[in-house]
């Protein structure tokens, strides 16, 4: 229950504004905002004072909102003008980065960013505008959040559209974000924490390796002299890049303040720009170069598309060249193969010869510096120079037998992580999919056809078209804490269905395959399963691709036995 | 990755137990068009998609104005899933049509249901939720032991997670994620340690000990009464147990205590005055009315809601009410 006493500063407040208002009466309208609304008293206060000047007889302040021009509620930035200053539009927050300014005097932290209209419609076209934050709603406009944004104006500036959101503006978080927003920090943060984060931070960490590069400016307005490299300190590592120069040498400890956190790809990075405070640090007790060096070297499991200045060390298992025309017309040549370790299998592409001969393999190479491409779930280690890499006298773990080599992972942390071939993972079937059997694949594109028509716009055959039939199971997976959808291609259907193709099409045929699918439900439904394969996983999901499909063979006694003892229930 | 999925991107299915799910009185999301729409249960479980098993209890086919549908319920370790194949699900009737006759003619069979958390508030302003089934299938004995062990594993992690987030500083989701609350129930707990308050999981434990040692081939019933009686107290406008309908006196008692609640006295009258045609609609009218309950539209609503939502009696012919 509410008591007096707590609404004591409120009540006062009310009584300065209404001097003839009687107390219990205020306490009583507290308390039902409180009890009924569910309105700290607080909040309540400007509605309770109305209120009561209103019973008064006395001139209630027109009330915000009629002095405000009419509320203009619209979906797309592209129906806004820059006179709207009313505006309601859902939005989904791209990027918000928070800095102090001097506003008027006095020192305010706002923000900007990027915010993209049309946020529900699944790969629609969305209109990209940048925001000004005025009213500190760092809490609620954190990146990858859909929004909706009320009250806020539309600002022109040299024909350039943009939004205010105002400190009157609301902001209601209609899907939020995983991701956090720090203020800009002036003490340093761990480079692990570092990796979740958004906005700015501030770190101290060692050069692990940098390398100068030009690049074009996206404008055509010429070239660009920027510095690339990694930083580390005992928790992790993290790729930079310096716009200027940067001339301090790899090993040098140095404190770097307020660097901007980017994203490319899913793989953060800090950004060093003027206003970046750089400067050498002493702290004897740091990591040294070699201990970081040591623990920078990742294993295949870890690899991120676009992750750049990699060290690895791997197991070459298939060593190939091919030779192509190039734009310029130039004869070029690409090396490639196939690599393992302990943690997985990837590709490994060369833009230059390396000494590796196919007669010897399987060999053990370490890789510095390298960059991963990921290419359908398998992550490509991209070597540009030949010193990149260097073949090792032996292999640092028992030779790994390439063909099945697949590594037992959980289901959620394959999930949660990047794309990765080489796998093997457990989870329930809690759906078979429409689009499994018998299916009709365009022949041009290859793609499955639907209702006897190529639905791809990019294939030049689109529309009705002869299909040619082929075999495949779409499944979904599901642990009851991620999901995501596995194929079986025609091989691997056919080894765990036990049936020939022409099998399933002699089953499917008297009633479209619906016979087939209902018996596949029934027995599969529920049950768990173990696959092998690769995971391709981006910002939409998972999609997971089995060579091979099994049920699963865990012991029931020893799954409840460990449930018991992680969790301590016994009778 | 697993909270906030975005739009677009399929909500895995929570493994929960009957308790926990028909406890829960927690709406959230479904505000924007493409929203999902979840019931948060008090272990912060956010459950849209759910995956359910256990024996089969209740099954009929109801003719509605939009077409056949069929309500059914599985029973598990902590009570019953109620769950419901909607009209619009066609593509399920004809195996449904074929449960039925199963079902009617004496057999009872494990299901693995898949589908949809669904909710509404009873005229009384109480909260109900049951799932709308968007797949199945039979299974044996080993694959619902499965489930008992995975479901026990989910529910001790909520558990857990639960005591973790009842150390943190605040309910706000980094002080949950400081409190080493695991990703995928931030969001869900912070919103049931709002709504729901200080309480303790241990009855929730029982149904964990009890699936355990089922799954493991000891089907004892341990402190059943606990669990039992505070299963079915919980939701004693949703469901009649057996004790109930065997012994009228003591259903008598507990309904004149709880006082006059217009759908416990028409379930007591039917339950009462059914005999093995069941009791005609006349007839429940008129012992209302005895019992002061004259508002006949009232009535009817009262029993159509115990038999299309809450499954508690069927009209096996027209005017014509039993107890399931």
């Amino acid at each position: 229950m509410s008591t007096p006493e707590e609404f004591e500063n409120e009540v006062r407040a009310v009584k300065e504004a209404v001097p003839e208002a009687d107390e219990a009466e205020i306490v009583k309208e507290f308390t039902r905002y409180k009890e009924e609304f569910l309105v700290p008293p607080k909040h309540a206060l400007r509605s309770v004072i109305e209120h009561f000047q209103k019973e008064a007889g006395m001139e209630v302040g027109a009330p915000k909102m009629s002095t405000r021009p009419a509320a203009k509620s619209v979906e797309r930035f592209s129906a806004l003008s820059s006179d709207d200053n009313n505006v309601t539009i859902e939005v989904e927050v791209v990027t918000y980065v928070p800095r102090m300014q001097m506003v008027r005097g006095e020192e305010k932290q706002i923000a900007f960013g990027w915010i993209e209209d049309n946020p529900w419609e699944d790969g629609g076209e969305r209109t990209r505008w940048d925001f000004k934050d005025w009213g500190n709603h760092a809490e609620s406009l954190t990146p990858g959040s859909v929004v909706r944004l009320e009250g806020v104006s539309v600002n022109e500036w040299n024909g350039k559209f943009s939004l205010n959101v105002n400190q009157s503006s609301r902001v209601a978080v209609l899907r939020g974000s995983e991701r956090k927003v720090v203020p800009a920090p002036s003490e340093p943060t761990a480079i692990e924490r570092v990796l979740g984060m958004d906005g700015f931070a501030t770190v101290v960490a060692r050069v692990l390796s940098k390398r100068e590069m030009t690049v074009n400016k996206k404008d055509g307005s010429g070239t660009l002299d920027m510095v690339k490299g990694r930083l580390a300190d005992g928790t992790g590592t993290i790729g930079f890049a310096c716009f200027g120069s940067f001339d301090h040498p790899v090993g040098t400890l140095l404190r770097i303040e307020g660097a901007a956190i980017r994203r490319f790809r899913d793989n953060p990075e800090l950004n060093i720009g003027d206003r970046t405070k750089v400067e050498v640090y002493h702290d004897n007790a740091f990591a040294s170069l070699e201990d970081l060096q040591s623990s920078s070297v990742l294993q295949i499991g870890q690899l991120r598309d676009g992750s750049a200045d990699v060290s690895i060390i791997v197991q070459l298992t298939s060593w190939t060249s091919r030779s192509f025309t190039g734009q310029d017309g130039s004869e070029k040549t690409v090396w490639g193969g196939d690599a393992v370790d302990p943690s997985g299998s990837c590709r490994l592409t060369s833009w230059s010869e390396l000494p590796i001969d196919s007669d010897s393999l399987p060999v053990a190479v370490k890789l510095n510096g390298v960059r991963v491409r990921s290419w359908q779930g398998t992550p490509d280690l991209t070597v540009d120079r030949a010193d990149q890499a260097e073949i090792l006298d032996t292999i640092p773990w028992d030779a790994i037998d390439a063909t099945d080599h697949a590594v037992e992972v959980d289901f959620t942390e394959l999930l949660s992580g990047g794309s990765r071939s080489g796998v093997s993972s457990t989870a329930t079937v809690i759906s078979v999919a429409t689009g499994s059997g018998i299916i009709l694949r365009c022949p041009e594109c290859k793609r499955a056809m639907r209702d006897g028509a190529c639905m791809n716009p990019a294939c030049n055959s689109q529309g009705p078209q002869v299909g040619i039939e082929d075999l495949r199971l779409r499944l979904i997976l599901d642990d009851g804490i991620s999901n995501g959808a596995i194929i079986l291609a025609r091989a691997s259907a056919e080894e765990f269905l036990e049936m020939s193709m022409d099998d399933v099409k002699a089953a499917s045929k008297s009633d479209q395959g619906e016979s087939f699918l209902a018996d596949l439900r029934s027995k599969m439904i529920g049950r768990k399963f173990t696959f092998t394969g690769r995971a391709m996983i981006d910002g939409q999901g998972a999609l997971l691709m089995a060579d091979s499909f099994k049920p699963s063979e865990s012991d029931l006694a020893e799954t409840a036995n460990k449930v018991r003892e992680q969790w301590g229930v016994f009778a | 990755m697993i909270t906030n999925q975005p739009r677009g991107r399929r909500q895995t299915a929570i493994r929960l137990f009957a308790r926990e799910f028909y406890e829960s009185s927690l709406p959230d999301g479904g505000q924007g068009e493409y929203d999902p729409r979840f019931v948060v249960t008090k272990l912060g479980a956010k459950v849209n998609r759910m995956y359910v098993a256990g024996v089969i209890e209740r099954l009929e086919k109801r003719d509605t104005e939009r077409g056949p549908m069929f309500s059914g319920a599985v029973r598990d370790p902590t009570g019953l899933h109620l769950w419901s194949v909607g009209s619009f699900r066609p593509e399920l009737h004809i195996e449904m049509e074929e449960l039925v006759a199963k079902f009617e003619g004496g057999d009872r069979f494990l299901m693995a249901c898949i589908g949809k958390s669904n909710h509404y508030t009873t005229e009384d302003g109480g909260f109900r939720c049951r799932m709308q089934m968007e797949d199945y299938a039979i299974i044996d004995r080993d694959t619902y032991a499965g489930w008992l062990v995975e479901t026990a594993d989910h529910t001790m992690r909520r558990i857990d997670a639960l005591g973790k987030a009842q150390s943190a500083e605040s309910t706000d989701a980094n002080s949950l994620r400081d409190a080493g609350v695991p990703k995928d129930l931030i969001d869900g707990l912070g919103l049931a340690m709002n709504h729901y308050g200080e309480w303790d999981p241990e009855g929730y434990k029982v149904g964990v000990l009890q699936a355990l040692s089922a799954a493991e081939g000891r089907v004892v019933s341990f402190e059943e009464h606990e669990a039992h009686d505070a299963s079915e107290a919980d939701s004693a406008n949703d469901s009649v147990s057996e004790s109930q309908i065997e012994e009228p006196t003591t259903a008598t008692e507990a309904v004149t205590s709880s006082g006059g609640d217009l759908e416990s006295t028409v379930l007591e009258i039917i339950s009462q005055h059914a005999g093995a045609e069941g009791i005609d609609y006349d007839s429940i009218m008129k012992h209302c009315a005895q019992r002061g309950f004259t508002d006949e539209d009232a009535i009817e609503d009262t029993i159509y809601g115990l038999r299309d939502d809450k499954c508690e009696i069927m009209e096996p012919r027209f005017g014509w009410f039993k107890p399931m």
